[in-house]
């Protein structure tokens, strides 16, 4: 939300406007057309965003400094402000504060106060800052003006294109957001309810289901026609209704479900009596036999994957082993280039020996990892994708940790500067490392 | 300190004061309150479908079920699967005198013995996630099957299954495609206001759903041309296996969800469910996207028919929220162009005077101005449209504010709603 700055020369001086809020003012009609007339215009250069723009019921409020939402989809308008604002500003303004619904910033705030236990009314200010942050980077533009002293990232020494959870871990109240101290975009934007807001029970809003539906449409529309919204929007619309997980869980659970799975470590044997069988005279029963499940991890040491990212991977892997009852000794550690290097035993891997670099022949790797004896029950890829994998599926279970790589390096084969790498195969469970984002 | 002999007297009024204080502890009233969770879950096992619960551990879980056994007049039976062996489950094994001749019966547990014998009751099956495998594969098999060893649970005998999110349970067991696919999955979460007044003494009452038997010949009607409706535009909505890491486990469209989802629908319409209980219970088993699609075209379904709106222009009612409002409206221009003639032309005019005067203005211009451009020479305009000048002015304004950035101006509803007028 933008805060009122005050009447300055350019603006046309509204009796009775005043830029402070809760001051009494002399009330001043709401101007309808003008208010609406600036929703078209937002409608007509963000058509994308339409749907939303028109399923918010607007609510003519004397408390609110400027436009401000509530988490059912109210917008509160102040008279005065629409009076004094130009109808392409007043459209950014009906922008953003639908992007604040749009994006559950009320939700996402309420989950990051949770998660780091972070209360009061300060906290929920730097939440409306960081989430404004979020938007204002590029919402404005192509048609829609920006507001005078809308938040910027620049504005408090951070960069764009970041999300309100990454925003919140960078600044603190202080001189610098001291301007900031009444930005008010109601409990849509921060979760935190005002005394001015209608509530859950007044009139004219949207359910849950409802709201749901609506940034489900708008979702569709993005992904429907890429072209014409902006990448932080694709980016949303991709990943509003599928919610990125965190990598570690996907590889813990990956590789948990590897490695407990039937046959891997653990069966039911008539190979000595059951528990019960003292019990049940008549019966015969199975008992459970546990093994320590065996992880081979071979790991890509090509130039093209970092040392930081190779750490914590297997840091990572090494820790959901333990967790299912693998012993440090079972885990094998497989060094592979262009050549696989030797089998190390993850327990004298304190300071494991990576070398390598230049290109990936992960076949090699595959194939000393299944020449050691005892033979893997797990095994465990870490790799940046550019190589030639297995044609054949191991007998084995298989995960891959891939460490994303925006574009595809330059072409590593002389020969064949066309040469794509293949995708990882149909038989390996993919999980992708470094994806942080968190937009749910 | 010497140990107190049995005879001491001060030790069984002790144990008297402390029973008293557990009395009092558990001493709480009730209050009605909305549950949409306990619900859907209500539905979802009055429909006779398999259902999943995930949850954390120690969200209340137990007290849901022990809730909906009341109303459901069911006896509880709770199984906590992680303590039990798969022959729990498939059966014991007991040889016989002459195994060859007579076979190896498989011995059921005294439980379901007792379930079978009353003919009816809740079963619930706690703590899938963090049993061994081969338990899960057993387990899976009664949920499914309704089978335990050689025992066929009656159809009195309603089955619920809770599990923990994978990146809590202990060794991340998840669900193949295949199983996934059978379930109604349903996310249960505590409300913080809810656990805050139960723990002060008040805790919630669900007011559950009832089944209208008037309502049951349209309710199949309804959900029948919802799933119909749908798949038909969307075809490929019928068979999407789950792709990436993210999504295994959970929900996803096939026509086995899908015939799923019908007989959800059909049960929350005919119990008058609100949109909320069946958007869990759809997303629940068609997973979010296609859920999401299906829930709007149930929102599509129950918008006035764009054909009733013209027989009888004067005395229409507009949906009151924008977004619907729009879609109706272009619903109706669509109508006339579909079909033109003067009268309806005419009654879609007087259509958008209408939704002028109730609503916000902004959302008749779009169709005013394909409305115009739908106009035959000989068709005069008429009285209503004068009505409309407060459209052609917000318009002119937004015409204006958009005049200076170039590309995105759209003077030409302007000048189509000006040619109209004329």
């Amino acid at each position: 939300m933008t805060p009122t700055t005050p009447v300055g020369p350019g603006t046309p001086s509204i009796p009775g406007a005043s830029a402070r809020p809760g001051t009494p003012t002399a009330p001043i009609e709401l101007d309808r057309e003008k208010l609406f007339a600036a929703r078209l215009h937002a409608a007509r250069v963000r058509p994308y965003l339409a749907t939303a723009l028109f399923a918010l019921h607007t609510v003519e409020s004397r408390q609110v400094p400027t436009m401000a939402v509530d988490r059912h989809w109210r917008c509160y308008v102040s008279p005065a402000f629409v009076a004094r604002t130009p109808i392409t500003e007043l459209a950014g303004v009906w922008v953003h504060e639908v992007s604040h619904l749009l994006r559950d910033h009320h939700g996402r705030s309420d989950r990051v106060a949770r998660e780091r236990g972070l209360t009061g009314r300060g906290e929920r200010l730097r939440m409306n800052i960081a989430a404004d942050c979020e938007i204002n980077d590029d919402v404005f533009g192509e048609g829609l003006a920006e507001p005078a002293g809308a938040v910027r990232p620049g504005a408090l020494g951070l960069p764009e294109g970041q999300l309100l959870e990454e925003y919140l871990r960078q600044f603190g109240l202080g001189p610098g957001t001291l301007g900031m101290a009444w930005l008010d975009c109601g409990s849509g934007a921060d979760g935190l309810e005002r005394e001015w807001e209608l509530g859950a029970q007044g009139a004219h809003g949207l359910s849950e289901q409802e709201r749901d539906a609506v940034r489900f449409r708008v979702a569709q529309g993005i992904t429907g026609r890429p072209g014409s919204a902006p990448k932080g929007w694709r980016r949303w619309a991709e990943e509003a209704f599928q919610p990125p997980q965190p990598w570690r869980e996907l590889l813990g659970a990956a590789v948990r479900s590897a490695t407990s799975g039937a046959g891997a470590g653990e069966d039911y044997t008539y190979g000595r009596p059951a528990r019960r069988s003292a019990a049940l005279p008549g019966a015969v029963l199975p008992s459970l036999r546990r093994r320590p499940p065996r992880v081979s991890v071979v790991i890509d040491t090509s130039g093209s994957v970092s040392d930081a990212e190779l750490g914590s991977a297997l840091r990572e892997v090494a820790a959901i082993s333990r967790a299912v009852g693998g012993r440090r000794d079972l885990i094998s550690v497989v060094p592979c280039d262009a050549a696989a290097g030797t089998v190390q035993p993850l327990c004298r891997a304190e300071g494991i020996t990576l070398v390598g670099g230049g290109g990936t022949n992960l076949r090699a790797g595959f194939a000393t990892a299944l020449r050691t004896g005892p033979r893997p029950d797990v095994i465990v890829v870490l790799t940046d994708g550019q190589t030639r994998w297995p044609g054949t599926r191991p007998p084995c279970r298989t995960v891959v940790g891939l460490f994303p790589r925006l574009r595809t390096r330059g072409s590593w084969d002389e020969n064949d500067p066309d040469y794509v790498p293949d995708a990882p195969p149909a038989w390996a469970r993919v999980v992708e490392i470094g994806s942080t984002s968190a937009t749910r | 300190m010497p140990a107190h002999a049995p005879s001491d007297p001060t030790i069984a009024p002790q144990l008297e004061v402390a029973g008293e204080l557990l009395a009092l502890l558990r001493d709480a009233t009730t209050e009605p309150r909305q549950d949409t969770q306990l619900e859907a879950l209500t539905l979802a096992v009055a429909a006779d479908l398999p259902v999943l619960l995930w949850g954390e551990p120690g969200i209340g879980k137990t007290a849901a079920l022990t809730q909906l056994a009341t109303a459901l007049d069911l006896p509880l039976t709770t199984v906590i699967a992680s303590v039990h062996e798969p022959s729990d489950f498939s059966g014991l094994p007991v040889l016989g005198d002459d195994p060859a001749q007579q076979g190896v019966p498989m011995a059921p547990p005294d439980w379901a013995v007792r379930l079978v014998r009353t003919g009816r009751g809740l079963l619930f099956l706690d703590e899938l996630s963090t049993a061994p495998p081969a338990v899960q594969a057993a387990l899976l098999r009664l949920v499914l099957e309704r089978r335990i060893g050689t025992l066929q649970l009656p159809p009195g005998v309603r089955i619920v299954a809770a599990a923990n999110p994978r990146a809590s349970a202990a060794d991340g067991w998840e669900l193949s495609p295949p199983l996934a696919n059978r379930f109604v999955h349903l996310q249960w979460t505590h409300d913080h206001e809810v656990v805050v007044r139960g723990l002060g003494g008040t805790w919630p009452r669900a007011t559950l759903p009832r089944l209208d038997r008037e309502r049951l010949p349209g309710a199949v009607d309804v959900a029948r041309r919802a799933v119909c409706g749908l798949l038909t535009a969307r075809p490929t909505l019928v068979h999407r296996l789950p792709t990436g890491e993210s999504r295994r486990g959970g929900p996803w469209p096939s026509p086995r969800s899908w015939e799923t989802t019908l007989r959800l629908i059909a049960f929350a319409t005919a119990a008058g469910s609100s949109r909320d209980v069946l958007s869990l219970l759809v997303r629940g088993t068609v997973g979010d996207g296609p859920g999401l699609e299906l829930l709007a075209a149930l929102d599509r379904m129950d918008l006035p028919d764009p054909e009733v709106l013209l027989a009888d222009p004067a005395s229409a009612t507009l949906p009151e929220r924008g977004d619907l409002r729009q879609a109706v409206l272009d619903g109706v221009v669509a109508a006339v162009r579909r079909q033109p003639e003067k009268s309806r032309w005419d009654a879609a005019w007087a259509l958008l005077a209408r939704a002028l005067e109730t609503g916000a203005p902004d959302l008749v211009v779009v169709p005013a101005t394909t409305l115009a451009a739908l106009r035959r020479p000989d068709w005069d305009v008429p009285a209503s449209i004068e009505r409309l000048a407060g459209a052609v002015t917000l318009t002119r304004r937004a015409d204006r504010a958009a005049a200076p950035t170039g590309p995105h101006t759209a003077a030409g509803a302007t000048a189509a709603t000006a040619g109209a007028r004329r």
